[in-house]
């Protein structure tokens, strides 16, 4: 029997497969399910490194259908669920007098819809184990609420409250519930900035060095480990002193 | 005792162990009601749980909120619910 059986969603970027290794190097036989949807190439690779330990599975978050098939599969696999790493996330920059509805939308769907859901999709399993870690990823920008990310800071700001609400609710059902907020970390987001953006970041930053995968990924195994049983509802920033 | 009465001992027994109740099974009446005024005391969380506990004992899916209220208002109504969804014991 697995030590602990986890699932991370958005696992083929460079976070979520930041947080898989994170478990990997947990404890030997800990089962980490990668959640991927349209690309799966590097979760495909983790998994074939730790062929024994690593498994993906198709998971669109927006989509309830989605997320039940993937939680069944687990169950039938494992008949438990520890920890939920609702880490998929996408953003769309654009400032909000320019903003199409759809694109709006679909930064919540994936953003917010996808924690929701995710949430719902593990419950039964959780409170029927007496037992669950849910992890969710939300970004500085909820608290932050820069310019141009209407959609991505009031998502965001979502997941942060749904985290603390949904903590409260199943508090004494042995589940926690916790978010983490990164700030600037080396994901493909930052890539895709240009120098001079960069560059403003940085200059925001008390640590003048942006985060590394790995920095949040061991925030998210602390929050999901047996010591943390007692922390639940709480927002951590992970920013190198941003506030 | 009748498959009914069975199956009505057999709920009390499920809301004792899954809610972790400070009364036995058998002090719980059959129409004695679960949440409200002059009930049983159980919560929303509790709601919960026995919404999954049913689930998973016997394959009877609360799907909304509004089947909840009708089915959960005590042990007759949820033990009448799984007669009707073909369960006489576990």
């Amino acid at each position: 029997m697995p030590h602990r059986v986890i699932l991370i969603t958005g696992a083929n970027g460079s976070l979520g497969l930041a947080i898989a290794r994170a478990f990997l190097d947990e404890a030997s036989d800990n089962l980490v399910w990668l959640g991927v949807h349209r690309h799966r190439e590097q979760a495909g690779a983790l998994a074939t490194v730790h062929p024994e330990r690593c498994r993906l599975v198709s998971l669109d978050v927006r989509d309830p259908a989605s997320w039940t098939a993937a939680v069944a599969g687990i169950q039938a696999a494992h008949t438990r669920l520890d920890v939920l790493a609702n880490n998929a996330g996408v953003h769309a920059d654009e400032l909000l007098a320019m903003m199409k509805p759809d694109t709006w939308r679909e930064v919540l769907a994936v953003n917010l819809d996808g924690t929701f859901h995710g949430c719902q999709a593990v419950l039964p399993t959780m409170i029927s184990q007496r037992h669950g870690r849910i992890v969710n990823v939300a970004s500085l920008s909820a608290l932050l609420s820069p310019p141009g990310q209407t959609n991505y800071a009031a998502a965001k700001a979502g997941v942060v409250a749904l985290t603390q609400s949904l903590a409260k609710e199943v508090a004494r059902l042995g589940i926690t519930v916790n978010v983490v907020c990164p700030g600037y970390v080396e994901t493909e987001g930052l890539a895709a900035m240009d120098a001079a953006a960069r560059q403003r970041a940085m200059a925001t930053i008390p640590m003048r060095r942006f985060g590394q995968p790995a920095e949040v990924a061991a925030a998210v195994r602390f929050l999901a480990c047996a010591e943390a049983g007692y922390i639940t509802g709480s927002v951590l920033k992970i920013d190198g002193g941003i506030f | 005792m009748s498959n009914t009465a069975e199956l009505r001992a057999e709920v009390k027994r499920m809301l004792v162990d899954n809610l972790m109740l400070q009364v036995t099974a058998e002090e719980i009446k059959d129409d004695q009601l679960l949440f409200g005024p002059g009930s049983l005391g159980l919560d929303s969380v509790d709601a919960l749980q026995i919404v999954v506990a049913l689930d998973k004992n016997y394959g009877l899916k609360i799907p909304d909120p509004e089947t909840a209220r009708t089915v959960l208002q005590s042990v007759n109504t949820i033990t009448a619910a799984l007669e009707q969804h073909g369960v006489t014991q576990r």
